[in-house]
């Protein structure tokens, strides 16, 4: 089973903002997907936190996940997680979150995506396509070619993530990726909710600017 | 095996908390030591690594930690628990609930670090099998647990909650004895067992006054 949908836009909540309040916002603004990402909270404030924005999600029909804390998906049952490439193997996450779980894994690289799709992943994903302020990156942008190498190589839904924006929303679409996640086109706008919807419509359209 | 037929042991090793991010030389060096020893509490807690990196650890003390029958306790990750197949996970105070762990997996032990009488109390609630309180006495790392509590007050937890309390913080075999006497069911450490080339003679240097 791969809930999924189409096209879909993941809204990764940011530092600035309370979580939930977040997550709140972007699901009025369409968002498919929320993933919990706060690197330094205690188990007990993300577990709070979770268990609060998967009602949120159940609410809305869309998908919730956490970054990195399997124990605390686990915990609270969560749909998924996300995976960096230094946290727990997909494998592992796999084999204790059983086979419904969404599993996403952060890769930037062909050998990177085929070997998590041979581990079991849901999902790749895939950045940093454009420049980015968000998270410390190392390397250089992959650019919309990556996302078209990948999403032609490996069966699995690619999410394109580093630097998108409204404005080039469309054209991560148009290069074959499944859907988008952002952090602070919407944790940091004045308005997530409005950013959250400009984003999907933008996603939905796939029409190059 | 279930967690209920289980006796636990009244030793409780906590690992250094300064593993190199390579090798896991040090919690290895130190789960080896145990072997042929009497089985203790074997808590990994390494706060600072990165979880693909612990899992690997956590995966190698695995059979080492067995051949003891040593329990293998992981610091807050249940995912790495199941992953490694230890005996469960022992929660910080700042955990997520242990009734959600319990709940979902009822076999698995489920160890609680509390500092203070109503956390204690709150955790009995949610179903742990076990206490580390602390700091009793003052220790290095004391800082991250606040001021030494005192015997004191560690009498008045093991007074009001019915499950095993371990003793924690600045505990050598001369306090293991004020410890139990005050009604700790055990006692739980990281400095006095840093010394994994002396584990036998510091083993049974406890044992002898815990067992007594």
């Amino acid at each position: 089973m791969n809930p999924l949908p189409r096209r879909f836009l993941c809204v990764i909540t940011g530092e600035n903002r309370c979580p939930v309040e977040l997550a709140s916002m972007a699901l009025a603004g369409g968002a498919d997907m929320i993933q919990l990402r706060k690197k330094n909270a205690a188990g007990r404030e993300l577990f709070g936190w979770a268990i609060r924005i998967q009602e949120l999600c159940r609410e809305q029909g869309a998908v919730f996940i956490i970054n990195d804390r399997v124990d605390i998906a686990l915990a609270m049952q969560a749909d998924g997680v996300h995976l960096g490439q230094n946290d727990l193997p997909v494998e592992a996450a796999r084999s204790v979150l059983g086979p419904e779980a969404v599993i996403g894994i952060s890769v930037s690289t062909l050998s990177e995506a085929t070997s998590a799709s041979r581990n079991g992943a849901s999902y790749l994903g895939l950045g940093h396509i454009f420049p980015t302020g968000s998270k410390v990156k190392s390397g250089s942008s992959l650019g919309t070619e990556t996302i078209r190498n990948i999403a032609g190589s490996v069966r699995l839904p690619v999410l394109a993530i580093g630097g998108i924006t409204a404005e080039n929303a469309s054209e991560v679409i148009l290069a074959g990726a499944s859907g988008i996640a952002v952090i602070a086109a919407v944790s940091g706008a004045e308005n997530p909710e409005k950013a959250a919807r400009q984003l999907v419509r933008q996603i939905r359209q796939g029409r190059l600017p | 095996m279930k967690r209920s037929l289980q006796q636990l042991p009244r030793i409780c090793v906590i690992s250094s908390g300064k593993e190199s991010l390579c090798c896991g030389s040090l919690a290895l060096r130190l789960a080896s030591s145990l072997s042929g020893l009497p089985p203790v509490i074997f808590q990994l807690r390494e706060k600072h690594l990165e979880t693909k990196t612990l899992s690997a650890l956590a995966l190698r003390l695995k059979p080492l930690l067995s051949s003891s029958s040593s329990l293998f306790m992981v610091n807050e990750r249940t995912d790495v628990a199941l992953a490694a197949g230890a005996a469960g996970v022992h929660l910080p105070e700042s955990s997520c609930p242990a009734d959600s762990i319990r709940r979902i997996f009822p076999e698995m032990l489920v160890g609680k670090s509390v500092h203070s009488l109503e956390s204690a109390i709150e955790a009995e609630k949610t179903g742990v099998d076990y206490l580390l309180y602390g700091p009793v006495y003052a220790t290095p790392s004391k800082e991250r647990f606040g001021p030494a509590q005192g015997l004191d007050a560690l009498e008045r937890i093991c007074r009001s909650v019915s499950m095993p309390v371990f003793a924690v913080g600045g505990i050598t075999p001369q306090r293991a004895y004020a410890c139990i006497e005050n009604g700790a069911y055990g006692i739980a450490a990281i400095t006095a067992f840093l010394d994994s080339g002396s584990m036998p003679e510091i083993m049974e240097h406890f044992q002898s006054i815990l067992l007594q």
